[in-house]
């Protein structure tokens, strides 16, 4: 008797399960009229911006709601996830209207029915927009899902007065002339070691130099986990640094990688786009400890971008007509993106106010960089961007290969043993993906 | 405890109903929440069903092939789930043998009429402390003090003692310590209140009758107290036990989720977690629970059978004194 209820009601329930999963699609998904205005982000980078320049222009009966979780390990996407499997069903004041993504993930939402098509909402001219974040934002069908108010071409940041001691000068013209391949890298790596210095403070440093270089995507078409001659060059080459001590054996994000952005730090270069400096660089924008204007920035071995955060519109949303001014503001309203570049250093997604920018070293000059105009450094790096070999999967490859890889630095594993730990994490996390 | 119960069913109200009336919430959420659930992942682990991105593959008939790939999933050359579950089980020891000593230690002192200990109750509230803050903030302060950039690397960088960095969480042994450490911190003060009632139930008349025949406290508390304190003894120890095979937070925090170094403070749940968070694989992850679900069964099964031998088995369902 007792079994038999229970097999019942094991039968009820799972058969419950499966008719929710079957929402029906709605032609129209979006629609105005929405009292709050809900956005999921990962860091406070773009609140502080909307603040600053936006949240004046939003109507008085709307309350702005954020919702941010940290994006390691996946929590963000996690938490992303969930609400927008519930949009259908969520109470009006609950609906995702607007959520941020990032390169590793954008992906995974601009393609799928989760988000609208911008144009529908409003957001109709892409014509000072870099192609490659309108390319990103773009379902397979070639439809556009969000935009981006940043471009992230990335450069190699470099301590002007390590520089004239390495290098014995500190213009960014003749750094890029000393830095412009991976063996000249190598070579200055040496000589920095000699005068006591590290070329790079992470061992991950240059993983998006490499990554972004890719040829081939992390997953091909059957589904095989794939590794890229650019992420092998990356291991070869760390495993050298980490050996000769040329770099640090922590995290990118870890206290004593970051530490080394002080003053008394003791490291030759960092890698990052105008977000990087300006807005995770606040060790070395420290009145006190820090040696804000002793960077300065340059091209560096190889042409790549890192990250980037594109604001996409949730399906659901009913704020359809907010949604859509807030991501032409940030895109295509002058005003606003000039003070983007202007107060708080951005690169901007819209080449016409970059090339004011470019074109004028007085308007241009960031402090942080000693005067440097990045605008113009990062204007002719743009063309290099491609879109190109990205899966829905990428945040927790990259992210695992280097913490699965850092056990190796450390010293707990062995190489091979690191190598086989990250197969199993890959096989663990994603069950679709065929790890060989 | 029978007299009055019948005296009333003399006059004809039977107030035993309400007994069973008032527990009937504890059932029913119990039922809504924990059951139902409990009854769904077994029903998942025989189905293929996760998320690809944000498209849902499945629910689709799998049988045991779930059960079967957590078996070929291997490190090491032995299945993971093995490897998680030897991880779990030595930390939970290495935190679980000092708790109950130092906890068995401090309840015996603390209700020893002759030592008489003044001032108990603002140690009993020290002791306890640690149980308040919740183990995620804990293992982030733990985490912090032992970072390569904390105050302990720095003592020993100091102190001669190590001569190069060395990362208290990318060394095996280290790592695993300190999970146990947080374990034993925040739980022998619980353990130790738990104790406590346990040796104040027993009549002190039998160890007044005791010493007056001359027993030292060592055979005091060996023949007398840790006897009688058996089936409380049982309780903390299957608690701490089941606690332990759920171990969670405080490696996930000190490890990113990562099991740092090499896997081995990868924990079940962790596991469970990791299956669950970005895949949504119900399958896999319900598999595994099931495997934890009959694993924390066999293990409170064979710690009952080892601390209360057969015949005090029998005493017990003689009643009470």
């Amino acid at each position: 008797m007792k079994k038999r209820v229970i097999a019942l009601l094991l039968v009820a329930v799972m058969a419950m399960g499966m008719f929710a999963g079957c929402g029906k699609k709605e032609e129209k998904n979006f629609s105005d009229g929405g009292k709050v205005l809900n956005i999921y982000a990962w860091n406070e980078e773009f609140k502080g911006f909307f603040e600053k320049y936006y949240a004046s222009k939003i109507p008085s009966d709307v309350k702005v709601n954020w919702i941010i979780n940290v994006s390691d390990n996946g929590l963000y996407q996690q938490k992303l996830d969930d609400a927008l499997a519930a949009q259908a069903n969520a109470s009006a004041d609950d609906k995702v209207d607007i959520f941020l993504a990032e390169a590793d993930f954008i992906t995974k939402y601009a393609d799928s029915n989760a988000t609208v098509d911008v144009k529908a909402l409003g957001v109709t001219d892409f014509s000072n927009m870099y192609n490659y974040t309108v390319q990103a934002a773009s379902d397979s069908k070639g439809v556009v899902k969000g935009v981006s108010f940043q471009c992230c071409p990335s450069a190699l940041i470099y301590r002007r007065s390590i520089a004239k001691d390495v290098l014995g000068t500190d213009d960014p013209a003749k750094v890029q002339e000393a830095l412009n391949s991976w063996s000249k890298f190598e070579s200055v790596a040496a000589t920095a070691k000699e005068k006591g210095y590290y070329m790079t403070a992470s061992f991950a440093s240059t993983f998006r130099v490499f990554s972004n270089n890719c040829t081939s995507a992390w997953v091909n078409g059957n589904k095989e986990l794939v590794f890229d001659k650019a992420i092998n060059d990356w291991i070869a080459q760390t495993d050298m640094f980490v050996e000769k001590q040329y770099t640090l054996k922590d995290g990118i994000w870890d206290d004593p990688t970051t530490d080394q952005m002080y003053k008394d730090g003791k490291t030759f270069c960092f890698f990052g786009p105008a977000w990087y400096f300006n807005f995770s660089m606040t060790k070395a924008q420290d009145a006190e400890k820090g040696c804000s204007g002793d960077w300065a920035i340059c091209q560096g071995p190889q042409a790549h971008f890192w990250g980037g955060t594109w604001i996409l519109g949730a399906a659901g949303t009913d704020n359809a007509t907010l949604v859509a001014d807030i991501m032409n503001a940030f895109t295509n309203d002058k005003d606003i993106v000039s003070k983007l570049v202007e107060n708080e250093g951005q690169y901007p997604n819209n080449k016409a106010v970059a090339a004011t920018y470019a074109a004028d070293d007085t308007k241009g000059a960031v402090a942080f960089l000693g005067g440097q105009n990045a605008t113009a450094v990062f204007a002719a790096m743009t063309d290099n961007i491609k879109w190109e070999n990205h899966t829905k999967y990428d945040q927790l490859l990259n992210e695992g290969l280097q913490n699965k890889l850092q056990e190796f630095y450390k010293g707990s594993v062995s190489k091979e043993k690191a190598m086989e730990n990250f197969k199993t994490y890959i096989k663990e996390t994603y069950p679709e993906i065929v790890v060989k | 405890m029978e007299k009055p119960a019948k005296t009333k069913k003399k006059h004809g109200v039977s107030y035993a109903k309400w007994g069973y009336i008032f527990i009937l919430p504890f059932f029913i959420t119990y039922f809504i929440w924990s059951f139902v659930p409990q009854v769904l992942t077994f029903g998942y682990s025989f189905f293929k069903m996760y998320r690809s991105g944000l498209d849902q593959i499945g629910p689709e008939w799998n049988g045991i092939q779930n059960y079967v790939e957590l078996f070929t999933t291997k490190l090491d050359g032995i299945p993971t789930v093995v490897k998680y579950a030897g991880n779990t089980m030595i930390m939970w020891i290495a935190g679980a043998i000092p708790q109950f000593l130092i906890a068995l230690l401090l309840a015996v002192w603390f209700t020893s009429f002759r030592l008489n200990i003044k001032g108990q109750g603002f140690f009993k509230t020290v002791i306890y402390m640690p149980n308040l803050i919740m183990a995620s903030a804990f293992s982030m302060l733990i985490w912090t003090v032992f970072s390569v950039t904390g105050p302990v690397h720095s003592l020993f960088v100091n102190s001669n003692l190590i001569t190069e960095e060395f990362d208290f969480f990318f060394n095996k042994v280290s790592a695993r310590s300190i999970v146990a450490g947080i374990n034993f911190l925040m739980w022998f003060g619980n353990t130790t209140i738990v104790l406590m009632a346990g040796i104040m139930g027993i009549d002190q008349s039998l160890v007044e009758a005791a010493m007056i025949d001359g027993a030292s406290s060592i055979k005091v508390f060996f023949k007398i107290t840790l006897p009688l304190l058996m089936p409380i003894l049982t309780y903390a120890v299957i608690t701490s036990l089941i606690g332990g095979i759920n171990m969670y937070d405080v490696p996930f925090i000190l490890s990113k989720g990562y099991g740092t170094p090499d896997n081995t403070t990868m924990t079940l749940i962790m596991n469970v977690q990791q299956k669950l968070s970005t895949a949504k694989n119900y399958g896999s992850a319900g598999a595994l629970s099931v495997l934890i679900f009959f694993f924390s069964a066999a293990l409170s099964l064979v710690v009952f059978k080892f601390f209360v031998p057969h015949d005090s088995l029998k005493n017990m369902k003689k009643g009470g004194k």
